[in-house]
């Protein structure tokens, strides 16, 4: 077998597998944002009605006819369904019941915000997640072994703790950044880190024993015996086996560093989508809220879709092309 | 004291390794390893000449592989080695790690036992190979690259820039034993370690690799630490031999001297238990099926296979892995399935058993048909036709008691009341030379050839015709292997069973099997009674297959 026409099938199995997951992608959001549709259908009371009835929002009889006609609340709720969906499709996300603002628009505001500091945190997390696991396995032993236990710390400590923890020192008493300018650099990095730590746990743990497992491998020691010391057989041979995975456990920190940064904009009083979310949950602003399950599902297929896309890339053992019979006889 | 002696001895040899006059490359003198507190090694002494070669011979837990090891240190954390190893005039053991590492590759090379698992998997073999060029002091990277390309060539691997640019996942065993092979001797080392390097190997890879090693030794002169379970391969590729068990040193000396007649009690049992050094030791057993293979034309074939054919995948893919195979075995006697990996061998007794549904051909099993069945008819078939597997290290339910293992089959067949199921169970625990205390035992508790007499117990405990064995002997040591063999012999002249016998391992077939199928690329290219195939193979394959079984003959 040639490895020319080896190489030209790889390349042509993993056009198929993009092509796939592309299309798997696109059906789940479209999924995640017909799901949250009927679930707020079937709930009763009818909020979108209880808001606008509510005599305390003052909506004319026009303006209400105006917003039910637009919705389409007096049709059966399979036209609505089919009308919400090619509105999302094209980018449409309504309009918000409580500042009569369109949602992009609103969401357009906090979301900057919000990805700052949630990239900032996955930064964060990786460096802390890589630094401990560098020192796990390079230092010596009696510091190398009380840095294993970090990554428990640091998942058992909630990170509305950490942040206020992290105010407390830097901004109270060191006064290296203002609470009130909470977009500010300084402000943003602590945010991050009380949001990265947490995050970072997962990572280290799954990093070092990653590590310790590609450390008793065979190829290891066979290396070692071709004159490699300790630092370069960390470099060279176990930190890209190990970081694999990783790839995977990023995808899956992704929902955790959503949800973490409601929490941290509150504390670090960031105006970012957590703030939109509560303020939305308070006032029952439906549009607003599916919007936002609609973009968590969004982000969340993406990164798992460029997980998916980019594993194949790193480990050259994953093959896209094998039909099982074959691996199974030829590599017996 | 008993070690120095054996150092003298081995010194005073005339054809031992180390000339008087010439000090050893490496000189071994009381070498003791332990892990945790267990002493694991006891006192090895061994020395070898320069451009000479030592095998040291031991069975699994014999600390072979330690010794070699601990000569690398390499050691596994917690392990400890004591004693002197004087390589080059100095003693390994006691140099500090930093000054020891400038030695590792360039010095004392080391060739592993498993080379699908001793490649970094997601690094290219050029990647690999510059880290043994890098200690060749080489000026620029593309001279470097170059080394790489030359020691690929030299190990015989045709197209050198594709194999370094290859991952390890893309090449074969006997292809990533070659590049690790090439690796080691890259830096020019006066002693290159080989740590079983051609047991994860077919038998004719094998002998390539073993000439291989020969070749490299002859053109570069480094001198050559082999360590192997195998006394037919160390006698006919080293110049002297270290017989290890449990750590120590039963008999060395010059391999003419210890190979023809090997003084210690152990040393003649390992030489006994060598299927290739004694073809006609179970004669006796095997005569009763012999017989009956002479009376086969009055007996109708327990076995009747015609015409198989089975092919995995489709299109470009698709792969044949069974080509119109056909064979016959009559009632009592052993036919035997000889082939490499990949020759289709695991895949005819899977479509023997109805694991998997042929393409064409048909199966009998004592005049019925396997494949045109019902689910319970198959059921009912499969009570007369029991599989023992290869490894019994994972063929067995780890949690399960020897008891509940043995009784399953019966348990599963409803045979009996209970009191019938424990006498049928301790019947055939006994009938293969188990003890009743080991009933209550879990297979871990266990060692590995009371493991495979457990799963032989549980295909005997439906008293069924026909055993698949599928090399039920090649996950376990030589003595090991030598009982299992005597057992199915046993069982077989008592019992009338009939074998079907699968294996790579062309020794033990002669020693055990009546008839035989040679299989390549699933066809079989050669069948017929084991001495008439044996003594003048007609296929050429045959032939080679023939050739590689090492017989330590004289050098």
């Amino acid at each position: 077998m040639s490895s020319t026409t080896n190489r030209s099938a790889a390349r042509r199995a993993y056009g198929r597998y993009a092509v796939r997951r592309l299309a798997q992608a696109v059906a789940v959001v479209l999924l995640a944002y017909v799901f949250t549709f009927l679930v707020i259908s079937v709930l009763p009371g009818d909020p979108v009605s209880n808001v606008l009835r509510d005599p305390q929002n003052n909506f004319s009889e026009q303006e209400i006819a105006r917003i039910v006609a637009y919705y389409g609340l007096d049709q059966p709720i399979w036209v609505q369904l089919v009308e919400a969906l090619s509105r999302f499709v094209v980018g449409d996300l309504g309009v918000s019941l409580r500042s009569n603002l369109p949602v992009s628009g609103l969401l357009a505001d906090v979301l900057p915000s919000t990805l700052r500091l949630a990239g900032a945190a996955l930064a964060v997390a990786l460096v802390l997640a890589f630094a401990i696991a560098f020192g796990v396995r390079n230092l010596p032993a009696p510091l190398a072994r009380p840095l294993r236990a970090f990554p428990s710390l640091f998942l058992s400590v909630p990170n509305f703790l950490i942040g206020l923890v992290l105010i407390q020192w830097f901004s109270f008493q060191l006064g290296l950044f203002l609470v009130i300018d909470a977009e500010s650099l300084l402000a943003t990095f602590f945010a991050a880190v009380a949001l990265g730590i947490p995050v970072s746990a997962q990572i280290a743990e799954v990093l070092i024993a990653n590590l310790d497992h590609e450390a008793r491998q065979e190829y290891a020691a066979v290396a070692r015996s071709r004159g490699l010391g300790r630092a370069r057989l960390f470099t060279a041979h176990l930190l890209k086996p190990s970081s694999l995975p990783v790839v995977t456990v990023v995808a899956l920190t992704v929902g955790e560093l959503l949800g973490g940064s409601l929490i941290t904009e509150t504390i670090f009083g960031r105006n970012g989508v957590g703030n939109l979310v509560q303020r939305s949950v308070a006032t029952q602003d439906l549009p607003v809220l599916q919007a936002v399950v609609a973009l968590a599902a969004v982000v969340f297929v993406v990164v798992n879709l460029v997980a998916d896309l980019v594993y194949p890339l790193l480990d050259p053992r994953v093959r896209l092309d094998a039909s099982p019979a074959r691996t199974k006889e030829v590599s017996a | 004291m008993a070690p120095h002696d054996r150092l003298t001895t081995l010194l005073d040899e005339p054809a031992a390794t180390a000339l008087p006059d010439v000090p050893p490359v490496l000189a071994v003198e009381g070498l003791t390893i332990s892990y945790g507190g267990t002493q694991v090694v006891h006192g090895v002494d061994l020395a070898i000449g320069r451009g000479q070669s030592l095998a040291l011979i031991g069975e699994s837990g014999s600390g072979k592989s330690t010794i070699a090891r601990a000569l690398l240190r390499l050691l596994p954390e917690g392990g400890r080695a004591d004693g002197r190893a004087v390589f080059e005039g100095v003693d390994v053991l006691a140099l500090p790690e930093r000054r020891f590492r400038p030695l590792r590759g360039r010095s004392i090379g080391f060739v592993p036992q498993d080379p699908g698992a001793s490649l970094n998997p997601v690094r290219t073999i050029g990647a690999q190979g510059l880290e043994a060029a890098a200690l060749l002091d080489l000026g620029s990277k593309a001279e470097r690259r170059e080394a790489v390309l030359e020691t690929l060539a030299q190990v015989g691997l045709d197209d050198p820039r594709r194999v370094a640019a290859s991952y390890p996942h893309e090449l074969s065993g006997g292809m990533l034993q070659r590049v690790l092979i090439g690796l080691a001797v890259l830096p020019r080392p006066a002693l290159l370690v080989a740590d079983e390097p051609t047991s994860a190997l077919d038998v004719t890879i094998q002998k390539r690799i073993l000439d291989l090693l020969s070749d490299l030794q002859a053109d570069l002169g480094n001198s050559l630490l082999l360590i192997t379970h195998d006394l037919a391969i160390a006698a006919e590729r080293a110049d002297a031999l270290v017989v290890l068990k449990d750590g120590t040193v039963h008999e060395s000396g010059a391999t003419t001297a210890v190979f023809a007649a090997p003084s210690s009690a152990y040393a003649r049992r390992l030489h006994a238990d060598v299927p290739s050094l004694n073809p006609e030791r179970y004669a006796d057993l095997r005569a009763v099926g012999e017989r009956r293979h002479r009376d086969a034309d009055a007996t109708p074939a327990r076995i009747e296979v015609a015409g198989l054919t089975k092919t995995f995948g489709r299109g470009d893919d698709a792969l044949v892995a069974v080509d119109d195979v056909s064979f016959s075995v009559p009632a009592g006697t052993t036919h035997a399935l000889v082939g490499e990996s990949g020759s289709g061998k695991t895949t005819t007794i899977r479509l023997l058993v109805g694991l998997e549904t042929p393409d064409g051909g048909s199966v009998e099993v004592a005049g019925a048909p396997v494949h045109q069945h019902s689910r319970a008819e198959l059921r009912e078939a499969r009570r007369h036709l029991q599989l023992v597997y290869q490894n019994p290290f994972t063929s067995l339910d780890p949690l399960w008691k020897v008891e509940r293992l043995v009784r399953e089959p019966l348990d599963r067949y409803g045979v009996g009341t209970r009191a019938e199921r424990r006498d049928r169970v301790r019947e055939a625990v006994a009938s293969v030379g188990l003890s009743e205390e080991l009933l209550t035992r879990r297979p871990a508790a266990l060692s590995g050839g009371q493991r495979q007499r457990v799963a032989i117990a549980r295909a005997l405990v439906l008293h069924p015709d026909v055993l698949v064995l599928d090399e039920p002997t090649s996950a376990l040591d030589v003595s090991v292997q030598a009982d299992i063999v005597q057992l199915l012999l046993r069982l077989q002249a008592e019992r009338g069973l009939t074998y079907l016998f699968v294996s790579h391992d062309l020794a033990l077939v002669r020693q055990l099997a009546h008839t035989v199928s040679v299989m390549r690329h699933g066809k079989v290219v050669e069948s017929g009674p084991v001495a008439d195939v044996f003594a003048a193979p007609q296929h050429d394959y045959t032939r080679t297959l023939l050739a590689s079984v090492p017989r330590g003959a004289e050098r």
